[in-house]
C-alpha cells in the first residue's frame, strides 16, 4: 500500500525523464512540467556546450590519431553526457584529414564541452529524482544533484556538505594526492588533453583540481622523454575514475536521507544498519 | 620493465586508495568501513595477483609471439 501511494506521488516516469534530460538538457523536466528549470537546464547546458564549440572550433575530435577516429569515438567523452549536443557536433565537424593549428581557446573551449557534458549527467539524475520525489523536503545543500555535484568540482566537498567532514577530507586527500603525484611524475604530460585523449577524459571527472591544474601548468612543451609517462596518464585517470564513486556515494547518502531510508540501505558487514543508528 | 619496485610502489598506492574509496562507497558507517579495509585490502591485492599470473602464463604460452 505504501508503495502504491509512493507510486501515486510521482510525477512521471523516472527513466523517460532521465533519458530525455540525456538527449536534451531540460527535456526531462519539461516532461515533468516543470517549465522553469528546463529552460534554465537547457540555456544554461546547452549555451555551455555552444560556446565550447565556437571557443575550440568545434575540432575537439580532430585531436584523435587517424587509426582512433571513428563513428563511436566520442563515446567515451564526458561529452557524451549530453547526447543530443554531441551527435549534433559529430554531424556537423567531420575529421580534419590535415593538422591545422589549434585555435589559442581551444583548450577552454573543451573544457566548456566536457563540462556541459558532465553537468548534464548530473542534471539527468535530478530529473530522475524529480520524477520519483517531487515533494522532497531537503535543503538546497542537502539535495543528492547537489551533492554529487560539489562532489566532482571538489572532490570530498560533497561530503562535508553532509557534515561528514573526515570522509570529505580523507576523500581530497587521497584523490587529489593522487592526481597531484601524478601530475609530477608526468612533467604535466597528463595535462593535456590532445596527448592522452582518453586518459583525460577520465581524469576531467576529479574536477576543478585537474582543470585549474591543466590551466596553470598544463600543455607543456617537452624535448625529452618522460620516464613515468605512462604511470602519470594512467594514476591521473584513476584519480578521475574513482570520484565517480564518491559522487555516486555522496548522491546515494542524500537520497537515503530525502527519502527517509537512511539506515535500512547498504547493511555494514558487522550486521549494523550503519549511519540511520546515529541519526536517529 | 624499468624500474618495476617503482611501478610495483605506485601500483601500491592507487591500489590502496582504490580500496579505501570503494570501502566508503560500499559501507555508510565510518567504523564498519575501517573494520572492513584489512579484508578488502587482501582481497584486492590477491586478486591483482591472480590476474598478473593468468596474464604472465598467456604471454609465455598462447599469446607469446616471436
Amino acid at each position: 500500500m505504501a508503495r502504491g501511494s509512493k507510486a501515486d506521488r510521482r510525477a512521471g516516469d523516472p527513466t523517460v525523464a532521465l533519458l530525455l534530460t540525456w538527449l536534451v538538457p531540460g527535456a526531462g523536466h519539461l516532461y515533468l512540467g516543470r517549465l522553469g528549470v528546463a529552460l534554465a537546464a537547457f540555456v544554461v547546458i546547452e549555451g555551455m556546450y555552444a560556446l565550447g564549440v565556437w571557443f575550440s572550433d568545434g575540432l575537439f575530435l580532430s585531436y584523435l590519431p587517424p587509426e582512433m577516429r571513428g563513428r563511436f569515438a566520442g563515446v567515451l567523452t564526458p561529452e557524451a553526457g549530453n547526447l543530443g549536443a554531441l551527435l549534433l557536433h559529430v554531424k556537423s565537424y567531420p575529421y580534419l584529414e590535415q593538422p591545422v593549428r589549434w585555435a589559442a581557446t581551444m583548450d577552454l573551449g573543451t573544457t566548456l564541452t566536457s563540462a556541459s557534458g558532465v553537468l548534464n549527467l548530473i542534471l539527468a539524475s535530478r530529473a530522475h529524482l524529480d520524477a520519483r520525489l517531487p515533494e522532497r523536503s531537503t535543503t538546497p545543500l542537502q539535495d543528492p544533484p547537489v551533492a554529487a555535484l560539489a562532489s566532482w568540482l571538489v572532490p570530498g566537498a560533497g561530503h562535508v556538505l553532509q557534515g561528514r567532514r573526515a570522509r570529505g577530507v580523507a576523500v581530497f586527500v587521497m584523490l587529489v594526492g593522487l592526481f597531484a603525484l601524478a601530475s609530477l611524475l608526468g612533467e604535466g604530460v597528463n595535462l593535456d588533453r590532445e596527448r592522452h585523449f582518453y586518459y583525460w577524459a577520465g581524469q576531467f571527472l576529479l574536477g576543478l583540481p585537474a582543470i585549474v591544474t591543466e590551466f596553470v601548468h598544463g600543455h607543456p612543451r617537452l624535448t625529452h622523454d618522460v620516464a613515468y609517462a605512462d604511470a602519470a596518464v594512467v594514476l591521473g585517470c584513476v584519480a578521475g575514475m574513482l570520484n565517480v564513486l564518491v559522487m555516486l556515494d555522496t548522491f546515494g547518502f542524500a537520497e537515503a536521507r530525502a527519502t527517509g531510508r537512511e539506515g535500512l540501505d547498504a547493511p555494514s558487514s558487522d550486521g549494523s544498519s550503519g549511519v540511520g543508528e546515529e541519526v536517529a | 620493465m624499468k624500474d618495476w619496485p617503482f611501478h610495483l610502489l605506485l601500483f601500491f598506492i592507487a591500489g590502496t586508495i582504490i580500496v579505501v574509496i570503494g570501502a566508503m562507497f560500499a559501507e555508510q558507517d565510518d567504523r564498519a568501513m575501517l573494520k572492513s579495509l584489512r579484508k578488502r585490502w587482501v582481497h584486492f591485492f590477491l586478486g591483482c595477483l591472480a590476474v598478473v599470473v593468468v596474464m604472465l602464463i598467456c604471454e609465455h604460452t598462447l599469446a607469446s609471439v616471436n
